[in-house]
């Protein structure tokens, strides 16, 4: 039986196939939530090597697709489901496509224990509005690389306030183009171009790290 | 001053001015340039009629010209289409009318990679290029070995409802409206020349050309699936971006005997790639384009979408004044700390902050910039994203191009 660190190690470095052959073998005697926390572990130092300039945006991109490989061993098997730390309500905004950025920061807030409802690209404020009254979560994340993005952004912040939810939730803005002028335009709470700060920046709005 | 100046004096100076920063001398002022995929334009037309309607287009371009004065105005309300121009790469005629992609031509060809306002999307939405996974893996070898048949036998059929059957009534038809309205693009460009000299404004006389990994993930793999090749698949991956290099120089030297001079390359798997990956997957053949073209006297304009910052030593791979390069997020600053002398740089206007900021901290940003990128010649002053929001105030526009005239100057 290897070990879970031998897991948490091949992942670090990427290696899909012995990541994989790994997980078959643990999966039979670990208990699946082990296996999961082993996969945040691996993911946290990914980031930092991402934050330290040592690993780049092709690394991230392998990195969720070996997290997704590994959710669809372990997610079967998973007989109760895992308390997660809260809820975020994703989704590429209005008039954008882009996803590859956001679904980055999917996996690596669902490695961080978040569940993340993903509402997919091209989505209207009334999604947005509909979700949070769905799913009740703590936090919205819209993702947008479009400049006309931010323009959507602002309104589904208004939309949400339209709807007087603006208040039970905390917004965090992400994506290429947002920065401190379009938190301010669009009214989040929150923005972050790079997927790790913004799982940090997540925790730190509910006050649950420093 | 330039208010007494006929359009014919203004474009032979605005050019001269962009034409010798390019060439990394000191022009009489910093040259304003400014690229639209439409955004800013939607100030005067609706978004649907600027992809379908060139009369439009036109018009609200040299509107958007008239009342800012730039010392260049690049207008893209098309999608990539650069697919379409390799499968033609062998009929110069032919190849670059379709590379940019416009609303009436999916209407010919009901291709999978666009959708666009009042067809799939409702009608005051913006275009979108959605591209997809139109290759399997098995595939790269055909890609290799001949790359403009495959896409034209294989990759065509799957990305366009009309050209499923090859050969069919439907197919020659719909390649037949394709042509009409391929030239009629190009009369559009045209006119849209035409326009804009008679305000005084020149415009850049273009070709393009690609970097041959990006055309693996825009048109055939997608991004993520290019990104994973590397990974998984480095040979074939490899020998795909060899074998394109050909094609993709017959692109660029297309429009040479009709005068163009620059080649239009936009990045877009630049700012994944480590170093490492980047110096074996990327840069090899996007260098070997870029030289011969220039070897066939087409400088490049190349577009380095993302973050840039740790490519930057690369450029000097390339010999001295091969060309532009316009940054979009990398600070032109530490570019220029690298480049100076050896590549003309473009860039360094954030579009947030002129969305955002008053008048005078727009002038305020210009001056500071500019009080560092002038000296030496061999910087173009332009909007970092290919585009300036609808939202933003026309007092802004119109702060940068006083801030540019008043401290541009050498
Ligand atoms: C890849 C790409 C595409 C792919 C998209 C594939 C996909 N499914 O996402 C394709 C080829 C399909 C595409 C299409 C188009 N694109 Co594009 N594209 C890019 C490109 C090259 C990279 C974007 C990217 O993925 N970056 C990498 C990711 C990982 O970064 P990221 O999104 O910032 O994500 C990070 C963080 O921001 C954070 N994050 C992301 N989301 C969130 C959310 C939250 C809540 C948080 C906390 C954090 C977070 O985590 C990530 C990891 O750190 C950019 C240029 C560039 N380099 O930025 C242009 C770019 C975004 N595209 C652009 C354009 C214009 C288009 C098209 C309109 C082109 C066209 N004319 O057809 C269409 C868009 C259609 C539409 N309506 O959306 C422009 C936008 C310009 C503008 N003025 O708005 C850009 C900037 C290129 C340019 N400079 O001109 N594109």
């Amino acid at each position: 039986m290897p070990s879970l660190d031998e897991l948490i190690d091949a992942f670090i470095e990427l290696d899909e196939e012995r990541v994989l052959s790994l997980v078959e073998k643990l999966v039979v005697e670990v208990p699946p939530p082990d296996i999961l926390e082993a996969c945040r572990k691996a993911t946290v130092v990914i980031g930092e090597r991402f934050e330290k300039g040592e690993y780049f945006l092709s690394e991230l991109v392998y990195a969720g697709e070996i997290f997704r490989r590994i959710m669809d061993i372990v997610l079967p098997r998973l007989r109760e489901e895992v308390k997660p730390v809260a809820t975020i309500v994703l989704g590429t905004v209005e008039g954008d496509i882009h996803d590859i950025g956001k679904n980055i920061f999917k996996a690596f807030a669902e490695a961080a224990g978040f569940k993340v409802i993903d509402l997919g690209v091209d989505t209207s404020p009334e999604r947005f509005v509909e979700a949070v009254r769905n799913y009740n979560p703590e936090i919205v994340g819209m993702s947008g690389l479009l400049t006309i993005a931010i323009e959507s952004m602002r309104r589904v912040v208004e939309a949400l306030k339209q709807a007087g939810l603006r208040d039970r939730v905390k917004i965090i803005i992400g994506g290429g183009r947002v920065d401190e002028y379009a938190r301010r335009y669009t009214g989040a709470d929150e923005w972050a171009d790079n997927a790790m700060v913004g799982v940090r920046k997540c925790k730190q709005m509910l006050g649950l790290e420093g | 001053m330039s208010r007494s100046r006929s359009p014919e004096e203004l474009v032979k100076e605005r050019m001269e001015r962009i034409e010798k920063a390019i060439d990394l001398k000191e022009p009489d002022r910093v040259p304003l340039f400014i690229f639209t995929c439409g955004d800013v334009l939607r100030k005067y037309a609706k978004g649907y009629e600027l992809y379908f309607n060139y009369d439009k287009t036109c018009e609200a371009s040299i509107r958007f010209a008239s009342e800012f004065p730039v010392d260049s105005l690049g207008v893209v309300t098309a999608a990539e289409g650069f697919v379409f121009s390799l499968a033609f790469a062998d009929y110069p005629d032919i190849a670059p009318s379709i590379r940019f992609w416009s609303g009436p031509m999916h209407d010919a060809l009901l291709d999978r990679y666009t959708r666009w306002p009042g067809r799939e999307l409702p009608e005051d939405s913006i275009l979108q290029f959605i591209g997809g996974q139109f290759m399997n893996v098995e595939e790269y070898g055909r890609l290799s070995d001949d790359p403009i048949s495959f896409i034209n036998e294989v990759i065509l059929p799957r990305s366009c409802l009309n050209l499923e059957k090859p050969g069919s009534a439907k197919a020659n038809a719909s390649l037949i409206r394709l042509g009409v309205e391929a030239s009629r693009f190009l009369k559009f460009l045209g006119d849209l020349a035409v326009g804009l000299a008679k305000v005084g404004i020149p415009s850049l006389p273009l070709t393009f050309a690609y970097a041959p990994l990006d055309f693996i993930g825009d048109f055939l793999r997608y991004p993520t699936g290019a990104l994973l090749d590397v990974r998984r698949y480095p040979d074939r991956v490899k020998q795909a971006c060899e074998a394109l290099v050909n094609p993709i120089i017959k692109i660029g030297l297309s429009l040479k005997p009709a005068g163009a001079k620059y080649a239009f390359i936009p990045l877009h798997l630049n700012e994944y790639l480590s170093p490492k990956l980047y110096s074996e997957f990327y840069w090899p053949t996007l260098r070997k384009i870029i030289e011969m073209l220039y070897d066939q006297g087409i400088k490049s304009l190349v577009f380095f979408e993302g973050w840039h910052d740790i490519h930057l030593e690369t450029i000097l791979d390339l010999p001295r004044g091969w060309g532009v390069a316009y940054f979009e997020k990398t600070d032109v600053r530490k570019a220029k700390k690298i480049l100076e002398g050896h590549t003309c740089i473009m860039g360094g206007i954030p579009p947030s902050m002129l969305l955002q900021e008053t008048p005078d901290k727009i002038k305020e940003y210009v001056r500071s910039l500019l009080e560092e990128m002038k000296p030496g010649g061999g910087f173009i002053l332009a909007p970092g994203v290919a585009d300036i929001p609808k939202e933003t105030p026309s007092e802004n526009i119109k702060a940068l191009i006083e801030a540019v005239e008043e401290y541009g100057r050498y």
